[in-house]
């Protein structure tokens, strides 16, 4: 076979080697308690202290606004519950959100609802942007926080933030925004979009899994969830992820540096893989791609009547690693929440594969994905006349 | 590969054959909350298998079968007990999940063969019992599509059960050698089956309410809390007081009874079933078959009397107890299966004739109803 192709770069990245580089020294010599007093503590205090600067700039942000912890998803509870249970007691009980977001935002907001929040779900449009009229009607003077994902992880739309904040800002409501999928891909500053909280996550853009930060604007309270120490200003007490922090800094500040030409080449190849697979399927739907913005890596595309279970397994039996709506514990495929929430119909979101190209995707990855997606279709629809 | 030791084996069995093998985990159903561990259809048991196959050295998948299991098989159990049958919902997952839509996920890779852990044979086309009868499974396999037969490996079903866990131990598969096996039906979490049928049709369903327990002259004796916990056969629940063991010999939804009656009323010198299948060409009326009525029972003698479209009717050279509607009529020429289908009802009961039909031992109770159900 010849060498696999990883197009699942939304899913996870490989760690960079300047990042695996940088950590090293903390699994090594530099190993201390950013805590302690002593030298060793010392090290890796000023070097944790070193690396939320470097985050913090990588957003326009202050290192004070920045609060690491396990990931994205727990950034995502942490913005939601810790600010839905500081402001709990103001009366303010409407959290608004979208039926597109990570499960990690739509589980988090069940809870509050069942902590006594009111859940709101704002009607999407059927290209999967978020219908800003309908957001805005849900904004009241009871709402407590809005949340809107910045780039959606399933079909690559990019969610008119700057409008939404301002809006959710003129109602009084604190506005956060998971940009996991979003960081390294579009410009994020703190300075220029009022966002209040913010969650970002490092192996999405090559730095290792179990790293995360959320980003705090000065001045908004939040209630940790966790208890035990006074870490992270006590927001997130536990001794810290050094040298995974260390990592997440190299890796965010390469993936800002770099941001514009990873955009360029990546949606290049988006377009190019997009093309040659209308060309000869003809029929396929590529969701989300009537939207006005698009992240440069994702493509979410249906084939209809060829079911995306077969065609994962046969794409990655050919070495070509895809993935398909969201993956529960077990390991298997459930229909996708976001094509449902923008209309798709349930057969063709059946069919839905989700290709998303990265680091690791070179121009002969796309020509031989170019050639392999569309001859499994027409071999899979030979065999549906067959039978 | 549900995880366990047969279809692991199978696997692993093939791969040492030289097939190009792809490992595949059937999600069938999802159980609310925590439960405690299953020994079938369970996380660690979707592990189990993801650990066999990387063993192995193959891929393996996951396939989401949820909502097409979901219609086939969870709601036509429930619907059966409702209607005062008692369902084999493994026969249908063989027909429908297994050897339709798994078939169908198998086309999509360009799989040739579809094979599993079943106790039983295929040869030259033709399904067979497994080498080992006290655990062969080709009883539920009765209402697979013929065409079908022709794409089945079933490697274990030449073996039996103890040589198929000396071969997991060979081979190293000490993650499932020395698996329990699940007795239960998968979606039934802890044995209880009444919960499903609340679960889907609410606890005011007529067959969870209660009804009369009555005997064969009408007369009343007695309350049971929902004729769906019941089934042909059963002694366990039934009113005591009477001289000779007592056994539920019919359930008639309509008015919600239960009606018991002595051993002798549940006998049956017929069957007539429906949906009937053949794995062969048809027989034909007058043609003597052996078969089976229950899953472990032993094959009888009869004559195939009346064909009809996909209904058959046969008649038992000696009465049989307990044929109970809902369960399966399998058909068989010694080893070979010939077809199935549905048992309808039974024929000519009371028979006057001597008996030496199968009387099933386990304890007090005849025939439990969630039991001996596993048809892999």
């Amino acid at each position: 076979m010849p060498d696999p192709i990883y197009l699942d770069h939304a899913a996870t990245t490989p760690v960079r080697a300047e990042v695996l580089e940088a950590m090293l020294p903390f699994y090594g010599p530099k190993f201390g308690n950013p805590s302690s007093v002593h030298r060793w503590g010392r090290d890796a205090r000023t070097a944790l202290d070193e690396a939320r600067e470097r985050v913090a700039r990588c957003i326009g942000a202050t290192a004070d606004e920045i609060c690491f912890t396990s990931g994205g998803t727990e950034a995502d509870n942490l913005a939601i519950l810790g600010t839905w249970r500081a402001r709990r007691s103001e009366g303010r009980r409407g959290i608004v959100t979208t039926p597109i977001e990570h499960k990690a935002v739509l589980e988090t907001v069940h809870q509050a609802a069942n902590e006594g929040a009111e859940e709101r779900l704002c009607r999407m449009t059927s290209e999967g942007v978020v219908d800003v009229d309908s957001f805005r009607a849900l904004l009241g003077t009871d709402t407590s926080i809005a949340s809107v994902m910045w780039v959606n992880n399933e079909i690559g739309t990019i969610q008119p933030i700057e409008e939404l904040v301002a809006a959710a800002k003129a109602a009084g409501a604190l506005f956060h925004t998971d940009a996991v999928q979003g960081f390294g891909k579009v410009a994020i500053d703190s300075r220029t979009i009022p966002f209040d909280v913010l969650s970002i996550s490092g192996h999405k853009i090559g730095a290792p899994k179990g790293i995360g930060a959320v980003f705090i604007r000065r001045g908004t309270v939040i209630e940790p969830l966790f208890h035990g120490g006074s870490q992270d200003r006590g927001r997130r007490p536990g001794t810290e992820n050094v040298a995974s922090v260390i990592g997440f800094a190299r890796a965010a500040e390469l993936a800002v540096a770099e941001r514009e030409e990873h955009w360029h080449r990546l949606e290049a190849m988006r377009v190019k893989l997009e093309e040659a697979i209308l060309a000869r399927v003809p029929d396929a739907v590529i969701h989300g791609r009537g939207a006005a913005h698009r992240a440069p890596h994702i493509i979410n595309i249906s084939v209809p009547g060829v079911d995306s279970e077969s065609m994962l397994m046969a794409l990655d039996l050919r070495g070509i690693g895809c993935s398909a709506g969201s993956a529960c514990q077990s390991g298997s495929v459930s229909p996708s929440h976001v094509l449902d929430a923008i209309g798709v119909a349930p057969d063709v979101a059946g069919a839905a594969i989700r290709m998303s190209i990265g680091s690791l995707t070179t121009d002969d990855a796309i020509d031989r994905v170019s050639q392999v997606f569309p001859a499994l279709v027409e071999k899979a629809r030979g065999v549906a006349r067959v039978s | 590969m549900s995880g366990g030791v047969d279809s692991s084996v199978a696997a692993a069995m093939l791969v040492e054959q030289g097939y190009d093998v792809v490992g595949a985990t059937m999600k069938l159903f999802c159980h609310d909350g925590d439960l405690p561990d299953r020994p079938c259809c369970s996380l660690d048991s979707v592990n189990d298998a993801r650990r066999v196959c990387q063993t192995l050295g193959v891929p393996h998948y996951v396939l989401n079968l949820e909502s097409a299991f979901g219609r086939d098989v969870v709601e036509n159990f429930v619907n059966e007990y409702a209607n005062g049958r008692t369902p084999i919902p493994c026969v249908r997952c063989n027909t429908f999940t297994k050897f339709r839509d798994l078939v169908v996920k198998a086309d999509g890779i360009d799989a040739r063969w579809i094979a599993t852990g079943h106790y039983a044979r295929t040869i030259d086309g033709e399904l067979h019992r497994g080498i080992d009868h006290s655990k062969d499974q080709s009883y539920f396999l009765w209402g697979i599509d013929r065409s079908v037969l022709r794409r089945m490996l079933l490697p274990v079903g030449s073996q039996t059960k103890a040589e198929t866990r000396a071969v997991a131990h060979t081979l190293g598969l000490e993650v499932v050698a020395e698996k329990q096996e699940s007795q239960d039906i998968c979606f039934v979490p802890d044995g209880d089956h009444t919960k499903i049928i609340r679960q889907r049709l609410g606890a005011n369903a007529p067959s969870l309410t209660e009804g009369p327990f009555v005997l064969s002259n009408g007369s009343r004796v007695g309350t049971h809390a929902g004729f769906a916990r019941f089934t042909i056969g059963q002694r366990r629940g039934l009113p005591g007081g009477f001289r000779e063991p007592m056994f539920v010999v019919a359930i008639r939804p309509e008015d919600r009874a239960v009606v018991i009656g002595p051993r002798e009323e549940l006998l049956g010198r017929g069957v007539v079933a429906r949906g009937v299948n053949w794995l062969v060409d048809a027989p034909r009326v007058g043609d003597r078959v052996s078969l089976q009525i229950r899953h472990r029972a032993p094959a009888v003698a009869a004559e195939i009397i009346r064909l009809d479209g996909d209904e058959i009717e046969l008649a038992l050279d000696e009465p049989v107890a307990a044929i109970t509607p809902g369960q399966s009529l399998v058909i068989y020429d010694g080893d070979r299966v010939l077809g199935g289908g549905l048992i309808e009802r039974a024929a000519g009961r009371r028979s006057p004739l001597p008996v030496s039909a199968w009387i099933p031992a386990r304890r007090a109770t005849l025939v439990n109803p969630t039991e001996a159900f596993r048809g892999g």
